[in-house]
């Protein structure tokens, strides 16, 4: 049974234990406005409470590609820095996103551009088309990374290759990514979905507080000294075998 | 104008270059031209024009190491910074954008240096490691902590434990360097990334630095916090505007670094 759900810039599909977000802006290349921030904090709660969803695929609709970055028209509108940073800490979309405890598979095609890179960056893996281009070009508008870029960036690929293209702010290939170790797969374009979902069922298959545990033990031991690290693992294993022989 | 004895310095308006300046003995570190490198380092700290600073090492080679007499001198005074420590410190406090263009020899307290850098460009037939283990020694400018941060642990270790100098294509695999060029080509590649780097916004390039490499050192939750707090500085300066206003009148932007 398909579930969708429309919402104004993003479409929200559940099949079975899969749901599929879509950036829904194809016209602008999926630029993300505040709109879509506000519906993308809607369908990642949808993701997170739902107990039937077990993986999350997220691709952006149209042919140009995932998403080109954060809609440049409504730069400038905010009516005060101060009230955007408290707007932005109130409603924390990305942090919405980075706390989601079920795999996430990114399927970017065309361009991953800015934010949109960005949105890529949080999922747990990503798979790219061959014509893709990546890039944070924030510095070339006189900004930095505004969606976490400077910080996941460096965390998923190494220093070097994280400044580099931070700083230089220009676009990338999918092989250089692939390189570099930002994307796992790069795949012929008519392979991408398929290649996506075949990843998204694979993660959906296993036991979810296996895939929730690993994520934590991963994403929260990495900021903590190696010893801190193993004792988290610990507990966290040690949660899981609970769970397990109770469930027996 | 202070004149320096073991590095020349090249400025240009928002370009510095500084070459270590012994070729007849490979560049090697002495305390002196610790010394230069950290009056030149404060120098530039506080000039705002400053956006890139190109480490280089004179005679086809970037820097094999520390002096060797110095070492034993400094190792009898019993100093608690040596000069690779000093010299490295005063690189990784500035600001502005570091790019060490590596030719020849890199190894020891030059490897340090390199590290403390932001970009690495090598030339073909450079070689980089960490020896200090083949003598009984450690790495004094920051190796130890900066190299497992850049290459990863695995690499870092075997660098660190086998003593054994990496090709430039080793090193590039490893995203130890950003590129490896031609020697010929060295030149070339290196303006073409400092042109690059003079395009972008002054402050854009301070802040994205500060957010990847401090930010890098909390944890993510505080690191996003970091970001998005010199996001909000960013928002209230000039160059942001004219960056947007200038991608939506489709012209290359004017920045001012304010």
């Amino acid at each position: 049974m398909t579930l969708e759900l429309p919402f104004e810039t993003v479409l929200y599909e559940k099949a079975g234990p899969i749901a599929t977000i879509t950036l829904n802006r194809p016209r602008q290349i999926n630029a993300v406005n505040t709109q879509m921030r506000d519906d993308l904090y809607q369908v990642f709660s949808a993701v997170r409470d739902d107990p039937e969803v077990r993986a999350l695929l997220l691709r952006g609709a149209g042919e140009r590609g995932f998403c080109a970055g954060a809609d440049i028209t409504e730069f400038g509108t905010a009516p005060s820095p101060v009230v955007a940073r408290q707007v932005r800490w109130e409603r924390d979309v990305w942090g919405l996103l980075l706390s989601l405890r079920k795999p996430i598979v990114a399927a970017i095609h065309g361009y991953a551009l800015g934010a949109g890179l960005e949105i890529a960056l949080y999922c747990d893996l990503r798979v790219a088309s061959e014509e893709a281009r990546f890039g944070l070009p924030e510095v070339t508008l006189g900004m930095l990374p505004a969606a976490g870029g400077s910080q996941t960036a460096p965390r998923t690929v190494k220093r070097g290759h994280a400044l580099e293209l931070v700083l230089r702010g220009d676009f990338f290939s999918a092989q250089d990514a692939l390189r570099m170790g930002l994307v796992q797969r790069v795949v012929p374009r008519e392979a991408l979905l398929p290649t996506a979902q075949a990843l998204a069922e694979r993660l959906a298959s296993l036991d979810p507080e296996a895939v929730a545990a690993t994520k934590e033990a991963v994403y929260q031991g990495a900021d903590l000294p190696l010893e801190q690290g193993l004792a988290l693992e610990q507990r966290l294993a040690a949660r899981l075998r609970r769970g397990r022989n109770r469930d027996a | 104008m202070v004149q320096y004895e073991s590095i020349r310095v090249d400025r240009g308006e928002r370009v510095v270059t500084v070459t270590l300046q012994r070729p007849e003995a490979g560049n090697r570190l002495t305390a002196q031209m610790a010394g230069e490198i950290e009056d030149l380092a404060q120098s530039v700290r506080g000039e705002e024009a400053v956006q890139v600073l190109v480490l280089r090492g004179a005679g086809g080679t970037f820097c094999a190491g520390e002096d060797v007499e110095e070492m034993a001198r400094e190792r009898e005074e019993n100093l608690w910074l040596g000069p690779t420590g000093v010299a490295t410190a005063a690189l990784a406090a500035l600001d502005q954008v570091l790019i060490a263009a590596i030719e020849g020899d890199c190894l020891g307290a030059g490897l340090d240096l390199a590290l403390a850098c932001d970009l690495r460009v090598a030339a073909e037939g450079a070689l980089l490691g960490f020896p200090e283990v083949t003598w009984g020694a450690l790495p004094e400018g920051g190796g130890t902590q900066r190299l497992p941060r850049i290459v990863g642990r695995g690499a870092a270790l075997e660098m660190l434990l086998l003593g054994r100098p990496l090709e430039a294509q080793e090193a590039f695999q490893l995203g130890l360097v950003n590129r490896v060029v031609p020697i010929e080509g060295l030149e070339d590649a290196l303006q073409e990334l400092v042109d690059l780097l003079l395009t972008r916004a002054p402050l854009g390039l301070r802040y994205a630095k500060e957010a990847a490499l401090r930010g890098s050192e909390m944890t993510l939750e505080q690191g996003l916090r970091l970001e998005g707090d010199l996001n909000f500085l960013l928002q209230t300066t000039e160059d942001r505007a004219e960056g947007v206003r200038a991608w939506i009148e489709r012209r290359p932007p004017l920045f001012h670094g304010r």
